[in-house]
């Protein structure tokens, strides 16, 4: 007989919880709010769509176009600018899907699959911003070096270069790490069972 | 049809919370969050009832909603320092005799399979239900025979924990 097979026993046996909850009670909880791992993800995915894109009320529009003017910039910011909002309304309504398909009544690995999905949507929306911004920094260093070009000497367009630089990297750096923070907290133990139960899968 | 639904929810559920107690206690330490999470089970059963065909038993669907509540959906509160007191009460076995061995086993027991991760608690957890691979193997989402290799493993490292 395997060593289990008593305990096993001791736990057919065991007695029914002590505690129990009457009719009303489950009632209520049952109508209480979910503050579960799903939704999370779905409200800090919807603030991260909010808060990328609110950043344009903080910029003086009219000051920033007169610049690209000058800088010759206005088709490549007006055409940029209506891509990325077909990209945000994509990612969106993924974002939305992958949300809804989520369900308990799935498999194990099928539930863990589905949010990981969902996470991943906004994760490849943020990556996607990281991009843009870099590429804007980008085009606008080299449109200003351009413009400029007579005006400055050699040694102030590698100074200005290795700048901004150092500046799109040190930004795109912090909101990364912010980023992997917030959902590196939410999502740990979730990607460690996910691993867990994947791994079996490679063996055969 | 909505109030229908809902007391045969009650009842069905209030017949079984013993399943969803058993999985609080082991995934959580704490009564606060064995509490918590117990919440929790009940929301995600009552959202998804309607859904609930009763081709299968209630408890056969509720192992599912609840395992995947303890397993994916739940966050650990990171507040709650306090391990739970393990009520010896809530270990007295109905036996007609004096042996304490058996409540013994059952301390020993549910104090090692904590100590499993969440996936091979899941495991044990079906294998002392008396459940069989195929529904095993359904409840995670896993082929049978993964789900044999794992079980196997999850058992020896359960004996090692009780008889190290």
């Amino acid at each position: 007989m395997d060593v289990l097979d008593n305990y096993k026993k001791a736990w057919e046996n065991q007695p029914e919880e002590v505690s129990k909850f009457s009719s009303i009670e489950i009632y209520k909880m049952a109508h209480s709010k979910s503050s579960s791992i799903v939704k999370w993800i779905f409200i800090i995915g919807i603030l991260e769509f909010v808060v990328l894109n609110s950043l344009y009320f903080f910029i003086d529009m009219d000051e920033a176009i007169k610049e690209y003017e000058k800088l010759g910039l206005e088709n490549f910011i007006f055409y940029s600018q209506i891509a990325a909002y077909v990209i945000l309304f994509y990612f969106l309504w993924m974002f939305y899907q992958n949300y809804k398909k989520i369900s308990t009544i799935d498999s194990t690995k099928t539930l863990m699959k589905k949010i990981i999905k969902t996470r991943k949507t906004v994760r490849n929306y943020v990556l996607f911003n990281l991009g843009y911004m870099a590429l804007v920094m980008l085009v606008f260093t080299i449109a200003t070096i351009n413009v400029n070009f007579d005006e400055y000497n050699a040694k102030q367009i590698l100074l200005i270069t290795v700048a901004t630089l150092i500046a799109t990297l040190l930004i795109l750096g912090i909101l990364w790490l912010f980023y992997q923070l917030l959902y590196g907290i939410l999502l740990r133990k979730l990607k460690r069972n996910y691993k867990e139960l994947a791994k079996l899968d490679n063996l055969n | 049809m909505q109030k229908d639904l809902e007391i045969k929810f009650l009842s069905d559920f209030e017949k079984n919370q013993n399943i969803a107690h058993k999985i609080c206690r082991l995934y959580t330490t704490s009564r606060d969050a064995h509490n918590d999470l117990f919440q929790e089970i009940t929301i995600q059963l009552w959202k998804n009832y309607p859904k609930f065909r009763g081709d299968s038993k209630f408890s056969t669907w509720m192992y599912r909603v609840a395992l995947n509540t303890a397993i994916s959906l739940y966050r650990k509160s990171t507040k709650r320092v306090k391990t739970q007191d393990i009520s010896d009460v809530a270990f007295k076995i109905k036996s007609n005799d004096y042996d304490d061995t058996e409540e013994r086993q059952l301390k020993a027991l549910y104090e090692a399979i904590r100590k499993l991760n969440d996936i091979d608690k899941a495991l044990i957890f079906l294998y002392l239900e008396d459940k069989p691979y195929k529904e095993i193997s359904e409840t995670l989402g896993i082929t049978s025979v993964n789900a044999r290799v794992k079980m196997n493993r999850a058992k020896e490292k359960l004996k090692n924990i009780l008889n190290p």
